[in-house]
């Protein structure tokens, strides 16, 4: 999302996917009354980690639909987010794969002491 | 280091298809010491990265196994035996961490120098170029390989530890936002700023050594 004053300083990279792109006057206008319609972006990345801990109220749901609408990088910070949590969720079951120190000989043979005497 | 992990891994799917599953769920195969062999070192590496001492880690681990002969019976074979233990481990390091909180104030806001100030422009929006990348979506099995994980275990040790603590509780230990408040002892808008740095931050660095990495 861009104010169109500071477009030129920060161009749209090449992989822009927002749906409207503020090419032509009608479009740049609505890019305008959306980014003044909805939270700038610097906020809009905390409401969507907050959405990801509790249910955000339906106007700011829509808010954010159009917030999307015309900011890429927003929608993209987003759908990360999610990515995320769905790859921590498997990190416990592959920490072995993560490397790092592993289990001394030492504490090995301790624990199969301590777990022989159970 | 690199050849001693692909040596372990080699030697655990060497050893695995030699018991068959009927007898790997049968209590009387559930030998604690194979439990070290082929768990030990997962169990112990995921401790050690929520905790970040060797010795409380060993001990998580100690009391993870001794939990699991405990309840062996109740180990229908339903999930993997590697699943069924480190959710125990995931219940030992919240009980860890629901002492410790008891114990040590959690007020100071340990802070990552900045809200990523320099991402935005003064009027709020992306500086486009630090936006968020595409990430390019690999298959499945290609990011569930040994190098990304690594590199996950990578960033979080990065990240200020209390910051990553709240994550890891979150996200990989999967407790409720309310449970980790009372647990830690700290406001909910305290949770959710630290949350939010976590994943700025993370986001950033497996942007930068994963996503968009010089392959």
């Amino acid at each position: 999302m861009i104010a169109s004053n500071v477009e030129d300083s920060n161009p749209r990279p090449p992989d822009d996917t927002s749906a409207i792109r503020p090419n032509g006057w009608f479009r740049k206008m609505l890019v305008w009354i959306i980014s003044r319609a909805t939270p700038k972006c610097r906020d809009v990345v905390r409401i969507l980690s907050q959405q990801m801990d509790h249910e955000l109220p339906v106007m700011m749901r829509l808010k954010l639909r159009l917030h999307f609408l015309a900011c890429c990088w927003c929608e993209r910070y987003m759908k990360q987010l999610q990515y995320m949590r769905e790859t921590a969720r498997c990190f416990p079951e592959h920490a072995e794969e993560a490397s790092g120190p592993a289990l001394s000989p030492e504490a090995r043979s301790r624990l199969k002491h301590v777990l022989s005497n159970q | 280091m690199k050849q001693r992990s692909a040596a372990q891994f080699s030697s655990t799917s060497a050893a695995s298809p030699t018991i068959p599953t009927a007898l790997r769920n049968d209590p009387a195969q559930t030998n604690p010491d194979r439990w070290v062999d082929e768990h030990g070192d997962c169990l112990f590496r995921y401790a050690l990265v929520r905790v970040r001492r060797r010795e409380v880690a060993e001990d998580l681990v100690q009391e993870t196994l001794l939990a699991a002969i405990r309840s062996r019976e109740k180990f229908a074979g339903r999930s993997s035996e590697r699943s069924w233990l480190t959710g125990i481990l995931k219940h030992k390091i919240s009980d860890h961490f629901r002492k410790l909180g008891r114990e040590t104030s959690f007020t100071d806001l340990e802070s990552l120098a900045d809200e990523f100030s320099e991402k935005f422009v003064p009027e709020g929006y992306w500086v486009h170029v630090k936006g968020p990348k595409e990430w390019k979506p690999e298959s499945d099995e290609v990011v569930y390989r040994a190098e990304f994980w690594q590199t996950m275990r990578h960033c979080l040790d990065k990240l200020p530890e209390r910051i990553a603590n709240v994550f890891m509780l979150r996200e990989m230990d999967e407790v409720e936002s309310k449970e980790i408040c009372s647990m830690l002892s700290i406001s909910e808008s305290n949770l959710w700023v630290m949350l939010h740095r976590a994943r700025m931050a993370l986001r950033e660095c497996l942007e930068i050594n994963w996503f968009n990495r010089e392959k």
